[in-house]
């Protein structure tokens, strides 16, 4: 009888441990998810930004370090927008926004989806937590008698 | 762990060892696809983009991390030869795939064999 709640213990810890694991892998990919809509929303904004500016304007282009170089709005309703597999295309500043749009709203879905997923397992490890500590004191119990 | 591992007969060790190296190179071929799958995927839509737009759309290709103005026929046609060649890659792994599930399938009924009549748990 002892030995099929060691069992039941060695079985129980080895599925916490891979829904650990389960945890920490839909963990990562809501952290990337969320880069993603963190980096599309800059843009978003920089779209909306744009739209109010006149042609000609004087920017400063980021080229990383904090650091800038001096340019020229030429033609404010002109936005390139990359579609995947290294090609971009020429869209109309609404066009992009669209776009831009639509990416944000799939992302926001995905999110919640990897959300209720990331619940489930929590629940999950959390349930077989409390078995294995019930499973625990029973057996300490059965020893000491 | 590593105790009882050693326990067994060399046999046995050397098939476990085999099955650790076969689903470890089964991994590295599934992330391989993944990654293929991936690119196709990105293909099949900056391909359908494409298609939506006029003869003379102006289309960007980067190179390295610069975007170099192009043509739509000959980025479609680009876009094609990399679809194919990807394609010709997600077979190749698709079947190194299958070779290996069945080695380790093979390997798995054998260990089963090898450990049954040691193991203290028996269905």
């Amino acid at each position: 009888m002892a030995s099929k709640s060691e069992e039941e213990l060695r079985k129980l810890s080895v599925e916490i441990r891979f829904l650990e694991q389960t945890a920490e892998t839909i963990q990562s990919r809501i952290n990337a998810v969320n880069a993603v809509i963190t980096d599309l929303t800059y843009a978003n904004m920089t779209l909306e930004g744009l739209e109010k500016e006149k042609e000609n304007t004087e920017l400063l282009v980021p080229i990383g370090g904090n650091s800038y170089i001096k340019a020229r709005l030429e033609n404010p309703d002109k936005v390139i927008v990359g579609m995947g597999a290294g090609i971009s295309l020429e869209k109309t500043l609404q066009e992009a926004k669209e776009i831009i749009k639509k990416r944000l709203e799939n992302l926001e879905r995905t999110r919640a989806s990897l959300q209720q997923q990331l619940a489930q397992v929590a629940e999950r490890i959390e349930e077989d937590r409390e078995k294995f500590e019930s499973l625990i004191a029973e057996l300490r119990e059965r020893k000491a008698a | 762990m590593g105790d009882e591992i050693s326990k067994l007969p060399p046999q046995v060790q050397e098939r476990l060892l085999r099955l650790q190296q076969l689903q470890q190179t089964l991994q590295s071929v599934l992330v391989q696809k993944q990654q293929v799958e991936i690119e196709l995927t990105e293909i099949e839509q900056a391909l359908s983009e494409l298609e939506k737009m006029s003869d003379d759309a102006v289309i960007y290709k980067a190179i390295g991390s610069l975007l170099v103005k192009s043509e739509k026929a000959k980025t479609v046609a680009d876009l094609n030869e990399r679809k194919e060649l990807f394609n010709m890659r997600a077979t190749v792994l698709g079947k190194q795939e299958e070779r290996l599930r069945s080695q380790i399938k093979d390997l798995q009924t054998k260990l089963q064999q090898d450990l049954s009549p040691v193991s203290p748990f028996q269905p």
